[in-house]
């Protein structure tokens, strides 16, 4: 019974997103996460339903709309499990009242963290008056929507939230990462990577190296943007990783989606510094937000995401004849095991790979891994 | 038979001339050379009672350090330096002061700005700077000039190709040159020759190859007879350096093709990194015995040398794929063998070659797939490198290969250094033993462990 999506209200401003990620002009995956819960903000505030399992169909519709228009954007799927998840939990708590979400969540958290203070009672603690709320009113078919909507709101802001302030959150603790004198080696630009090396920038003095990562050559900006900040860097090209790993102290990368069973899919190249990282002993810090966390798994190929960028930046129409007669691989994500990774850093703390799955347990619902 | 032309070539800044920092000045030719000597005693004169009296008041001293730690501005060293001279000197400072000023300052204001990047800069110290191909003292022959100048413009790369150029550059050396009365080939050849060796090491640091070779030139040098005429004396040199050439490196080339050539199978999938002509032969060679097979061709910056022997490859009908390094992880899984080239082999097995080889056996090592080395005895080094930073080359900064893709903005690139940023393009690499699965010399084929004992076995020095 799923709802043609120009019968949902608000529908144009859900066409405009898929239009724009389909043609992947949204670039950077918090840009991508920061409009999709705006799109679904929307939706809401203008949705009409009678009971919440309308409402969560409408919402699993736009989300998959959206998943769809551009399937290796993962933090779009991401925003929208979070935003279910934070709906089903505000009418749970609402309705019932009771602190967690009493829908048949069994894992192996619930039992060990029974009775232990848990980060979601933050949020029932605000809706403080319990409403009493009539599911498929005959008289007043809006009354259950209305009042429910501020509660609603109130969980989209939560993600919103989060997703301004993903910078400032993983780079809190940038200082205690990284020591004075110390060597770091990064692959390509990652913000949420740059904003925690100039945070520890400003309390102490250390190196980056910087590599090129071709052929996007992203690490360009990288090394300019961090020595505009005052940080003493190196630009090296890919080729020297293993070189120079024996000096680097630690190998900081950023993710662009990670896996559930710990792993992550980077920038091409993050595999080379992790692996050489491994081959020296030097610990591999990822930094990425949690709205990054995917309930994925890179099963059957080598590739990252299956996301190919331009082959003519690496063997472009100027060698004329070789064009036709070779074949060009440009991948544009890495897969990374996670036995390579040591620490994820999110914003909602420090986390180790073999953990990551009870994180995607708390914060998603298992029925929304598939939209 | 005359000498050959003499070339003299100037350095580029030219004679150092001191700034007017204290504003009199007098420039150091226009001194006679009793002034000169008479200014440079009244100036040890006064160190030697500044100093005294520095033990006993350190105060002086004290305060031009203090100005020398603060944040370095050069306006404000100069005139602490410059006081200094002047206090040290009764007489009106010469051009001498000016220029110990001038030395001074400079000494101060990279003293300041090197602690900036002090911590930086130490770590690569190790590694040799490119150097300008500038002053050649002494008489150069126009080979050996022509030759350094290939070097530095990187037009002749490649361990055997440097070689080979080196002896036939030496080869017209000795035919050209002419033993001066009293002495003897055997014993002045070697001399005539080392500020030509000098001159090439200067534009670019000696592979090891080269290295090797001229030891065994050197050798044949002082080995020769006295008795023989000159003319003889040098063609017998000339055939000697052919010899090296053909058995150590030619034919060697042969002997591995085939040996390497029969370890590809018919449905092999070949992974080669950057470009090695030891590589290349054993490709073509197998591709013209009939075995049916593909490569992939990893490249990398700066030197993007694969792009070449892709190039020959396909011309050649053999199916190629090609791709930059940090692809390699997504390829990796598909391949049977990887085969590359060495610039020289340590005698602990591990192998110098061109930066990214060792990422390539890395990676390979993890994905289980045999790691092949194919080296010829000559490249054998005795010395062991314990990590790249030990004897490393860096490119120029810049974009002298034409490296980055026409489709990339150059704005958005940083091609020299900035503050704060400086760029390194490391040549060389060091792949450790435990990555590699087996050398393919013209001996054989042997484990990398074993590589301390061929020499031995062989019964020659290398």
């Amino acid at each position: 019974m799923t709802p043609e999506l120009h019968t949902i209200p608000g529908h144009r401003a859900v066409e405009t997103l898929v239009a724009k990620l389909r043609r992947r002009q949204v670039v950077g995956s918090r840009e991508a996460a920061l409009e999709t819960a705006l799109v679904l903000r929307q939706v809401v505030s203008k949705a009409r339903f009678t009971n919440i399992q309308q409402l969560i169909t409408v919402i699993r519709e736009v989300g998959r709309r959206l998943a769809e228009a551009q399937p290796k954007e993962h933090s779009v799927g991401n925003t929208v499990r979070r935003v279910l998840h934070n709906v089903r939990e505000e009418y749970n708590s609402a309705t019932k009242g009771s602190s967690a979400a009493s829908r048949n969540v069994y894992s192996i958290s619930k039992f060990v963290l029974q009775g232990q203070p848990r980060k979601h009672t933050a949020s029932a603690a605000k809706s403080e008056t319990k409403v009493t709320l009539k599911e498929n009113d005959p008289d007043d078919p809006d009354s259950f929507a209305r009042a429910l909507k501020p509660l609603l709101m109130e969980a989209i802001q939560d993600v919103l939230d989060e997703l301004e302030t993903v910078y400032d959150n993983v780079s809190k603790n940038a200082k205690d990462h990284i020591h004075s004198d110390e060597i770091i080696l990064t692959v390509g630009h990652s913000k949420t990577v740059e904003a925690f090396l100039k945070s520890a920038g400003h309390y102490r003095n250390y190196t980056v190296i910087v590599a090129e990562t071709a052929p996007s050559y992203q690490g360009h900006e990288m090394a300019r943007s961090l020595s505009s900040a005052g940080i003493s860097t190196f630009l090296v090209p890919d080729s020297s990783i293993f070189a120079i790993m024996s000096r680097v102290n630690k190998v900081i990368l950023g993710a662009h989606a990670i896996l559930a069973n710990g792993g992550l899919f980077g920038i091409s190249g993050a595999l080379l510094a992790a692996t050489a990282a491994r081959a020296h002993s030097t610990p591999v810090v990822v930094c990425a937000g949690q709205f990054k966390l995917t309930p994925l798994w890179n099963l059957y190929h080598e590739y990252g995401a299956l996301d190919f960028a331009d082959p003519s930046s690496v063997l472009g129409f100027e060698e004329g004849p070789l064009v036709e007669r070779v074949d060009v691989v440009n991948p544009y994500y890495d897969y990374v095991s996670p036995d390579l990774v040591d620490v994820f850093i999110t914003n909602d703390g420090d986390h180790p790979p073999s953990s990551v799955y009870r994180l995607i347990k708390e914060t998603y619902d298992d029925d929304d891994h598939e939209l | 038979m005359v000498p050959g032309p003499i070339l003299e070539v100037h350095p580029p800044n030219g004679p150092p001339s001191g700034e007017p920092s204290t504003g009199q000045q007098k420039s150091q030719k226009a001194m006679t050379k009793a002034e000169r000597r008479e200014l440079q005693e009244r100036q040890r004169a006064a160190k030697a009672a500044k100093s005294a009296a520095s033990g006993v008041n350190g105060k002086p001293a004290g305060k031009s350090k203090d100005q020398a730690a603060s944040a370095g501005g050069t306006p404000k060293q100069k005139p602490s330096r410059a006081a200094e001279p002047q206090a040290k000197s009764v007489a009106p400072a010469g051009a001498r002061a000016a220029e110990k000023a001038k030395a001074g300052q400079a000494s101060v204001a990279t003293d300041s700005m090197a602690k900036n990047q002090a911590r930086g800069l130490l770590i690569f110290s190790h590694f040799g700077l490119p150097k300008p191909v500038s002053a050649a003292k002494g008489d150069i022959h126009p080979a050996i000039a022509r030759l350094a100048l290939q070097f530095s413009a990187f037009k002749i790369t490649g361990a055997n190709a440097r070689c080979i150029a080196t002896l036939t550059a030496f080869k017209t050396v000795i035919q050209d040159y002419v033993t001066p009365p009293n002495h003897t080939l055997s014993r002045h050849l070697m001399t005539y020759l080392s500020p030509q060796i000098s001159h090439l090491v200067a534009a670019r640091p000696m592979s090891v190859t080269m290295g090797n070779a001229i030891r065994q030139l050197k050798l044949d040098i002082s080995g020769t007879d006295f008795d023989l005429p000159e003319q003889d004396a040098k063609d017998a040199l000339c055939r000697k350096i052919d010899t090296y050439i053909r058995e150590r490196i030619i034919i060697a080339d042969q002997v591995i093709q085939e040996t390497a050539g029969n370890k590809i199978k018919d449905g092999d999938v070949i992974l080669t990194y950057a470009r090695s002509s030891v590589v290349e032969k054993v490709l073509l060679e197998a591709h013209a015995s009939g075995r049916n097979f593909s490569v992939i061709v990893v490249d990398s910056r700066p030197m993007l040398e694969g792009k070449r022997l892709v190039a020959v490859l396909s011309e050649a009908g053999i199916q190629c794929t090609y791709l930059l390094l940090p692809a390699l992880g997504s390829v990796m899984s598909e391949v049977s063998t990887v085969l590359v080239g060495a610039h020289s082999i340590h005698t602990n097995g591990a192998v110098y070659s061109r930066a990214g080889t060792a990422l390539v056996a890395m990676m390979a090592k993890r994905h289980s797939v045999p790691v092949v080395v194919c080296c010829e005895t000559y490249k054998f080094s005795e010395t062991i490198q314990l990590d790249s930073f030990t004897k490393n080359e860096l490119a120029p900064v810049g974009d002298l290969f034409s490296s980055f893709p026409n489709n990339k903005p150059r704005e958005s690139l940083t091609l020299e250094n900035k503050p704060n940023l400086e760029i390194l393009n490391p040549l060389y690499d060091l792949t450790p033993p435990t990555c590699i699965t087996a050398v393919v010399t013209e001996v054989g084929v042997i484990p990398p462990n074993s590589i301390s004992s061929i020499p031995v076995a062989l019964g020659r020095l290398l």
